[in-house]
């Protein structure tokens, strides 16, 4: 339904981000995450097929070792299909960009992220314009192997996948921190520097509640950079990925410039400052001017309504004591610092056994202990009847007994290493034929054998930075206290809540049972069920 | 989230003691905190949020306590003059940061309470109770003083050593008594909302963790957006038919499968903590906002109180019960029920008119499918947030137009189900009219229920969910049998499990030996099945589940670390809670291409290691190498190497790999050899 072919300007390209709501198939002008293996993830976006493409006659074309994959094969299907890999016809690109290509593959991911981007950028020579949709693209022609699969674009994958300006927050930080300062549908969240992105794109799907029309208060995000060409690039991306209207991004200072926009409020109830010194912007995070609070002409860019959350990132603990600090005396409550330890698992085989298949992933010593006594018996066995048959067939043997057990001991460990599907032991050493392994000894297919185990990734992170969190709630002068009071005025004689005496328990559970009397029996047995959680929580609800 | 205390909102109040209540604010009812006071409620209606406040001493004049706003710049007074004193003075003694924070809150009265709060000693008075002195060693003293590690003990000893009374006696044990600072601040506490993190943390820390399965908040966070739950689009509510009544079946609204979006499916066995983490990203947890100061004034006022109680007759149930606030209140005293009754917070609201009996009330869009072991889902929990999925007639909450719920049986055998399968009752205008309005009642209760099973089930088989989200006590290789086909291509799927086995059993069905052997068509089983099919795989017992269903599978967890930051004193917390760590399963759905599908790598594998106990005159034997993945490509290989003698070869460029997908990045192979050197050790 919307595997339209046709190319595609941007002012077409699909309203709604594709963050947010990527629809069923994939689609051209719009990011695409390619993952090319578990955790190599490569952002695209995708080109039309008008044509030739950088000298590719199959349009624009990814180059990965796993294959090429020319855009037209990953336009119009389903999000997270596997892709085959094409032969494409290099044509007279193959020479020309030949020793780009071998850079990409030798550098890795980070190469490969951006490869992408180039060639869009060249792709404008005249001759190829010319062309246009009258250049019959050629006709892709499927790979005999390679693979990839295509995914959407979520804050998640773009996060490991981004073209890293900065260092980036990574999952396990803004999932907890969006979390903990209330970033919801709807809300307003400022953020500064906005850096690579990373967490804008995570803050920006958690306020989302709906494109905003005209002077509608919708979630948004107000994001601060003073690095020009990072600022730039993100704007970029912000457009590119249709969040524009979403995130407003601004050029500026944030500790001399704060965090008003045109000298007017955000409305904010949500912080998030990623800054080598947050405390120097904090002051301008307050309901009123601290250095004068009957600074009427100062404009908070804070939510006057709403409690703000706000959390700052610091990699060092200095910068915590001083932003603490800060925080404490700008009347921040609820002060609170954490670091966030993550680790990965995987998880595998663990194959232990004299009797397994051979293959490098199992270690072929006993499993137990009756397995090393079967072996050991089994070779003294055999040694025996050697010795035996040696005896009578040989004379000229040295009578070194010691000396034989030793070298058949050598033999059978270098044999039980390279032979492990047979039961019986043999000392004569063969290079193993394939043919063994078909099923393995256990009678188990390989996936299923051995015991299955967790270990965790070879390196871990384990410091992040510091993220403290903490509470600014809305300011409550006189004026509110009184009209509040005004209207929630204390009445008269009144039924105790909260903490009350055994004797009152007792009495209200009693009129609790006769009003219950004559309703529904469902209704009975609900309230039955309370009574026993009430009773059950008296006991331990008590305050400490 | 109002930002404003509204009457009869669960709110928690924060105690001096650290620990928290969770209660409702109900009209006209004086709040208890036991020793910390007791106050009227209605002193902190309409009040903010985060403030903290101070039960004052009662007036003469009045019989009932007010309260105080403490302003932060008092409750931070301890720490600032700390900060004060340690940068006048580079390595300040303990002592001398004592005076300090004596002098800084000057005027105010320390009390020293033992573990049942009673007042033992006051600065500037008389020992109270002389029973409760224990006499303490001089060391001990000492010891005390040189700790200086927690404020409270440095302030007791301060306290105890200027104390005449207590000179005499020596002093306490320390360890038995606990510091307030002053007899005012015994009685602050401060109200926080009721959100999902708040809630929580309660609920885990202070409540019952197995409840909720130990869901900690790190981990909210990550299956949240791991899941990438989030606001799934305007409200699209499908158009009533208008069936007349002696209209059937045939006149309900057909699905249309295109105008389904941002739909979530979950398995929730966190009595709806889960639902409501999921509801809260999708913005359907919390009631619209409007102008809040006006909004809870009408309700306060007697007319207001009045419209409700006409309104709710018409109701039965739960909601009549809850237009009446004395009763529907009158058991959670004391302490928090368990199942909060629902109260209609926004009563001001209308419910909507009723549509025809076949007029299907959910959004199309943005809602969260929850699948059930038991003929009704526990979601106890959301009554906290005034859902109670149980009420017949339920005041206006935004759950109800966004949650479905339905059955394993109507799920997967909805023809065994009695509401999905039993048409519904059918009567001309004339006929209805001649019954007795009971008759009348349960005939368009009938015809509604019908309707809505009819729709959800189907809805949910049509597929095409955009995430999956669980926290389950059933194992997950069940689950994702029967709800991998249900999503979309590219969909996450996120699994809590407090316990790592059955998410590590649950990976192993996609580890890359089981995929390779799946795409390389040695699964008898599986041959000459379409694609469809095989993504309705039943599973077996080698394959319980289609391995190509899955990309990306991963296992991870995540641990907050709390820590004190105080001048001088700044270090991790000594304990935390314990018990699940809690992790997280996450993949995204794969779209497998049609027959076989060869992996390849254009690059020559790196050494294999010595913990994998070949020796290097096999390896170079081997014609092809694979990328490698320090765990898995080991069965990978093997499994490739075994294919390769009993099938012909397919990648004649001789650089094939089993399974690119779930190799390792390769660009770092120094690294790899670094990790495998490392094993060997
Ligand atoms: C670590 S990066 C932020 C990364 C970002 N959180 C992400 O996830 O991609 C810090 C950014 O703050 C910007 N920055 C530093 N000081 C600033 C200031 N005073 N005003 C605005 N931006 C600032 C830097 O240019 C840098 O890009």
């Amino acid at each position: 339904m919307d595997g339209t072919m046709a190319p595609v300007t941007r002012s077409q390209a699909p309203k709604i981000s594709p963050f947010l709501e990527p629809g069923k198939t994939t689609k051209v002008g719009s990011l695409a995450i390619l993952q090319l293996s578990r955790d190599n993830l490569q952002p695209v976006y995708l080109k039309a097929p008008a044509g030739k493409h950088d000298g590719y006659a199959e349009g624009a074309v990814v180059n990965t070792r796993y294959g090429s994959f020319p855009h037209s094969t990953m336009i119009g299907v389903p999000w997270g299909s596997q892709i085959r890999a094409s032969k494409v016809d290099t044509g007279s690109r193959g020479r020309n960009n030949k020793r780009k290509r071998d850079k990409s593959d030798d550098n890795g991911r980070e190469a490969s992220a951006t490869v992408t981007e180039e060639k869009t950028e060249q792709e404008s020579t005249p001759a190829e314009v010319n062309d246009g949709s009258t250049a019959a693209t050629k006709k892709v022609v499927a790979d005999v192997s390679g693979f990839i699969h295509i995914l959407p674009p979520t804050p998640e994958v773009w996060t490991s996948s981004l073209p890293h300006r900065t260092q980036v927050v990574y999952t396990p930080d803004y999932s907890y921190v969006l979390h903990r300062i209330r970033a919801r549908p709807g809300s307003v969240l400022i953020e500064a520097g906005a850096g690579s992105g990373s967490f804008s794109h995570a803050s920006v799907r958690a306020v989302y509640n709906g494109y905003p029309t005209e002077g509608e208060r919708k979630g948004k995000v107000y994001s601060f950079e003073f690095h020009e060409q990072r600022y730039h690039k993100m704007n970029k991306e912000l457009e590119e990925h249709n969040l524009d209207s979403l995130v407003h991004l601004t050029h500026r200072d944030v500790y001399n410039g704060g965090f008003l926009i045109d000298g007017k409020s955000p409305e904010a109830e949500a912080i998030f400052l990623d800054l080598p010194a947050p405390w120097e912007a904090l002051h301008h995070l307050s309901r009123r001017n601290p250095k004068n609070p009957q600074d009427k002409d100062w404009v908070s860019p804070l939510n006057p309504r709403k409690s703000a959350h706000i959390c700052t990132f610091s990699p060092c603990i200095e910068q915590v004591t001083k932003t603490v600090s800060a925080l404490r005396r700008l009347g921040w409550v609820d002060i609170d610092m954490v670091e966030i330890a993550n680790r990965k698992y995987h998880t595998s085989r663990e194959r232990v056994g004299l009797n397994l298949s051979m293959d490098r992933g199992v270690n072929n010593s006993a499993r137990d202990v009756d397995e090393a006594l079967a072996r050991l018996t089994e070779i003294e066995t055999r040694f025996r009847e050697h010795a035996a048959k040696s005896k009578e067939s040989d004379d000229e043997m040295d009578g070194d007994d010691d000396g034989l057990i030793k070298r058949h001991e050598k033999k059978e460990q270098k044999g039980g290493k390279k032979r492990g599907g047979d039961k019986k032991v043999k000392i004569d050493h063969k290079p193993a034929s394939p043919e063994s392994f078909e099923t393995p000894a256990s009678g188990m297919p390989l996936w299923m054998e051995g015991r299955l185990i967790t270990r965790g990734e070879p390196e871990i992170k384990t410091h992040t930075s510091y993220l403290v969190f903490a509470t600014l709630p809305r300011e409550w002068t006189e004026e509110d206290e009184a009209t509040a009071a005004a209207r929630h005025p204390v009445v008269g004689e009144q039924k105790v809540i909260g903490v009350v005496d055994k004797a009152a328990r007792k009495q209200e559970r009693r009129e609790q049972l006769q009003k219950a009397t004559g309703n529904r029996k469902a209704r009975r047995m609900e309230r039955a069920a309370e009574l026993a959680v009430t009773a059950e929580g008296g006991a331990s609800g008590v305050v400490p | 989230m109002h930002s404003l205390i509204r009457p009869n909102a669960w709110v928690g109040l924060k105690l001096p003691s650290g620990s928290t209540k969770v209660m409702q604010i109900i009209p006209n009812t004086t709040i208890s905190l036991g020793k910390y006071g007791a106050f009227p409620a209605n002193l902190v209606l309409g009040r903010p949020y985060h403030l903290t406040f101070e039960v004052l001493d009662k007036t003469s004049e009045e019989n009932f306590s007010r309260l105080r706003i403490v302003p932060a710049s008092e409750l931070h007074a301890e720490a600032i003059a700390e900060e004060d004193e340690a940068e006048g003075n580079a390595t300040p003694a303990t002592g001398s940061a004592n005076d300090a924070v004596i002098t800084a809150t000057e005027g105010e009265e320390f009390s020293l309470v033992d573990e049942k709060g009673n007042v033992v000693a006051r600065s500037g008075r008389e020992v109270i109770d002389d029973s409760a002195i224990q006499t303490l060693t001089q060391d001990e003293i000492e010891e005390l003083k040189r700790e200086g590690n927690n404020a409270g003990k440095d302030v007791i000893t301060k306290l105890m050593l200027s104390h005449t009374a207590l000179d005499q006696k020596t002093t306490f044990s320390l360890a038995k008594y606990k510091l307030l600072k002053t007899k005012k601040y015994i009685r602050r506490f401060q109200v926080v909302p009721i959100d999902v993190a708040s809630f929580a943390q309660w609920q885990l820390e202070e409540k019952d963790a197995s409840k909720i399965m130990d869901l900690r908040a790190e981990m909210f966070g990550l299956v949240g957006c791991w899941g990438n739950v989030h606001y799934g689009g305007e409200d699209s509510i499908i158009d009533d038919p208008h069936s007349r009544t002696d209209q059937g079946e045939e006149t309900c609204v057909p699905i249309q499968t295109d105008e389904l979006k941002g739909r979530w499916l979950a398995v929730d066995d966190t009595c709806g903590m889960l639902v409501a983490a999921m509801a809260e990203r999708m913005g359907v947890l919390y009631p619209k906002e409007g102008n809040e100061e006006e909004e809870t004034t009408t309700e306060q006022t007697a007319e207001a109180k009045q419209e409700v109680k006409t309104e709710t007759p018409t109701q039965n149930g739960t909601a009549k019960e809850n237009g009446d606030v004395e009763m529907a209140d009158a058991v959670p005293e004391t302490t928090v029920p368990e199942r909060p009754k629902t109260t209609a917070t926004n009563k001001k609201q209308k419910v909507r008119p009723r549509g025809s009996d076949f007029a299907i009330p959910f959004s199309q869009t943005n809602t969260l499918t929850i699948i059930h072991s038991t003929s009704q889902p526990n979601l106890s929990l959301l009554n906290y947030w005034n859902f109670d999925i149980t009420a017949p007639n339920h005041p206006p909450h935004p759950l109800l137009n966004h949650l479905l719920n339905l059955t394993w049986l109507q799920l997967l055998k909805p023809e065994l189900d009695t509401s999905y399968s039993t048409p519904p009752p059918t009567a001309s205008a004339e006929e209805l009219a001649s019954w007795k309005p009971s008759r009348r009642g349960n005939f368009h209760r009938k015809r509604r229920r019908f309707a809505r099973t009819r729709y959800i089930v189907d809805s949910t088989r049509a597929g095409n969910f955009s995430g999956l989200v669980c926290a389950s006590s059933m194992d997950p290789i069940s689950i994702l049998k029967h709800t991998l086909p249900l999503l979309s291509g590219g969909a996450p799927v996120a699994i809590y499990s407090p316990s790592i086995e059955p998410l590590a059993a649950l990976a192993d069905c996609f580890s890359v030996p089981r995929r390779t052997a799946w795409t390389s068509g040695n699964v008898p089983e599986t041959v000459g099945k379409s694609l469809e099919e095989l993504e309705r795989w039943e599973g077996n017992e080698q394959f319980p589940l289609n391995p190509t269903l899955l990309q990306g599978v991963s296992i991870h967890t995540s641990r907050a670390r709390r820590w004190q930051v105080l001048p001088m004193r700044t270090h991790p917390l000594m304990t935390e809670r314990g018990g699940a760590d809690g992790y997280v399963f996450t993949a995204w759905r794969a779209k497998p291409a049609e027959g076989r599908v060869e992996a390849r790598g254009k690059f020559k594998k790196i050494q294999p290691s010595s913990n994998k106990k070949a020796s290097k005159a096999e390896e170079e034997s081997t014609p092809v190498e694979t990328p490698a993945a320090v765990e898995e490509d080991d069965a990978a290989t093997a499994v490739k190497r075994k294919r390769a003698d009993t099938l012909p070869p397919l990648d004649t460029e001789g650089a094939s790999t089993p399974e690119n997908a779930a190799t390792d990045d390769v660009a770092s192979p120094t690294k790899k050899r670094k990790v495998d050197g490392e094993v060997e050790v």
